[in-house]
């Protein structure tokens, strides 16, 4: 795992030798202050021979804005169904408000937006207003009917009946069913999926406000832009472990930092591997491109190297690049982006 | 608690509401009951004392609480459990029964007034008459005993996809209407469809409600089998919900 958050930068951000994956740091839980929101420790959970999470260390504190990156099949829908007692570990421990996940959702202390199946997640033949009564009412301490109205932004929607809302309204609807008991924290698994880019920005609008109330939020996302510009830290998830964590733009800083690109004859993939701050290299032709943790040391090794090559450039990589070099997967290459 | 009574009400209030729920559940035993009324003379005799108009009566009350029970749950309970509605109410307080228990008691809220419907409608057009103290002990005793019923419907639920609940559904409701005996009296049946009725808890919940009015007291055996349908149809949806929630899907 790579511990990306500041005081840790130096430890993987200093190492330019560092070939392919950054060195592997123990994950340590970085909560300083106060009781963590939620603490995960080695938590195994399998479906069959999949092993869909593979001793995932997690800890965030009270009042953070996390995302959960990753790509499809990450382990992120897992976590999230853990967190809210829905699934048991199999190994470890998982802890939500310094209980046990079932007794917070019991207490009504956490909300969460779920990934829907075939339908709105919504229960079918009522009004948008009398649905979200009806969560108000499961709660013992909720917020505010209007309150709750006001900051999901569905005001004009509470006559609705719940069949007919489009895709992006009905996800407003149960980011107001999700906020509706008042919870310290909450998690949204895949909160923006059927919205459009309009309908995106308002969300999180409303989502940071909701977070500035000095409630714990986790979100799952596989949109590098949301994760970069509404979480506080980032935490990247893949095959069920957790492989990096720390702020986006540490992230983006931290990771690939720089591409240097050039035109090469007869590129030779392996004495190219080899050059310092080199982590990937791709060849297309006689086009080179090389992923480095240090841009400067990658080049005088190149020239140092022998290497014949003209045209070349650095170019910074984004987060996507950062995600690439992490996760060895593509980020959901067929979605839009958040705005 | 009150979390739970709002949950009921708004189940209740959630079926009541349903224009296609009513018209399944009311106009089935009721246009039956005058299709079938002139199959036979209403006057006719068919079971012991009881006259094929108060027979028909007490079929069709069975009926339309085995077609309500089947609709509320059925069909309704598997499209909310793969829209994600279910899931997100175990996310809320309340605790994972409830999800349950507040389906099976909605069945039975909304079969009350099912029963009382078609036992007007027996009086007014089948010419029906009782002693108001039958008309009680009837319905109470009816509206108890469909509580295998309203199991069975939340069972379905939980084992039909969206796709199937509707043929499973109709499925059910004729194959325990007709061979249970509800469209005809069981005595006019084969020996071998007569016995075929009696694995059926569609013909031990009319049989109940009929051997009251032909004074043949409680019929033990109806009882007795129509518990053993409701203990074995709990313990299969209690273990159902729990394969379910291991699997972090109910």
């Amino acid at each position: 795992m790579v511990d990306l958050s500041e005081t840790h930068r130096t430890d993987s951000g200093a190492s330019p030798s560092a070939r392919h994956a950054p060195s592997v740091v123990r994950a340590r839980s970085e909560v300083v202050g106060g009781d963590p929101a939620l603490r995960f420790d080695g938590v195994v959970r399998r479906y069959g021979d999949h092993v869909a999470l593979d001793h995932l260390d997690l800890a965030v504190a009270q009042g953070e804005t996390v995302a959960l990156l990753g790509p499809n099949g990450a382990g992120k829908s897992t976590t999230i169904s853990l967190l809210l007692g829905l699934l048991r570990p199999h190994a470890g421990s998982v802890e939500v408000l310094g209980t046990s996940p079932r007794q917070a959702v019991a207490q009504g202390r956490v909300g969460a937006m779920l990934q829907t199946g075939s339908g709105s997640g919504l229960p079918s033949g009522v009004r948008v207003g009398s649905a979200l009564q009806l969560v108000r009412r499961l709660y013992r301490r909720p917020a505010p009917f209007d309150l709750t109205v006001e900051r999901a932004g569905i005001g004009a929607l509470l006559g609705r009946p719940t069949q007919r809302l489009s895709g992006g309204q009905a996800q407003q609807v149960r980011f107001a069913v999700a906020i509706a008991g008042d919870p310290e924290l909450v998690f949204l698994d895949e909160p923006t999926a059927a919205m459009d880019v309009e309908s995106r920005r308002s969300f999180w609008r409303m989502m940071r406000q909701f977070g500035e109330e000095g409630r714990t939020i986790l979100f799952a996302t596989h949109h590098l832009q949301e994760a970069d510009q509404v979480a506080d830290r980032v935490v990247v998830v893949n095959r069920g472990r957790v492989v990096a964590n720390g702020p986006g733009a540490t992230l983006k800083a931290a990771v690939a930092t720089r591409q240097v690109c050039f035109v090469s004859r007869r590129p030779d993939e392996h004495l190219l591997d080899r050059l310092e701050g080199v982590t990937d290299v791709t060849v297309r032709g006689t086009g080179v491109t090389l992923d480095s943790l240090d841009a400067d040391a990658t080049i005088r090794a190149l020239v140092r190297s022998n290497v014949e090559f003209s045209g070349l450039e650095v170019t910074g990589a984004g987060l996507e690049e950062a995600f690439v070099a992490l996760t060895g997967c593509d980020a959901a290459p067929d979605q839009g982006r958040a705005p | 608690m009150s979390a739970l009574v709002a949950f009921e009400r708004f189940e209740v209030a959630r079926l009541l509401r349903s224009w296609k729920f009513l018209a399944i559940t009311v106009g089935f035993p009721v246009v039956f009951y005058m299709l079938f009324l002139n199959d036979h003379s209403p006057g006719k005799v068919v079971d012991g004392t009881v006259t094929w108009r108060v027979y028909l009566m007490v079929s069709m009350c069975s009926f339309g609480a085995l077609v309500a029970a089947l609709n509320a749950g059925g069909s309704r309970l598997s499209t909310e459990r793969s829209s994600g509605w279910a899931r997100q109410l175990r996310v809320t307080p309340i605790p994972a029964w409830s999800y349950v228990a507040t389906k099976v008691t909605a069945s039975m809220v909304v079969i009350l007034p099912v029963l009382v419907l078609v036992e007007l409608v027996g009086m007014a057009f089948g010419g029906v008459s009782l002693g108001v103290a039958s008309w009680f002990e009837l319905t109470g005793l009816l509206w108890v005993s469909a509580i295998p019923f309203a199991i069975l419907g939340v069972f379905v639920g939980f084992m039909v996809t969206a796709e199937t609940a509707y043929p499973v559904v109709t499925a059910l409701m004729f194959v325990l209407g007709y061979f249970g005996g509800l469209f005809n009296p069981v005595g006019h049946m084969s020996p071998s469809l007569q016995t075929a009725a009696r694995i059926l808890p569609s013909f031990h919940q009319a049989s109940l409600g009929l051997a009251v009015l032909d004074h043949r007291g409680l019929g033990i055996e109806d009882a007795l089998v129509l518990v053993a349908y409701a203990a074995l149809l709990g313990l299969a949806v209690v273990w159902k919900h729990r394969v379910e929630e291991s699997r972090g899907l109910a």
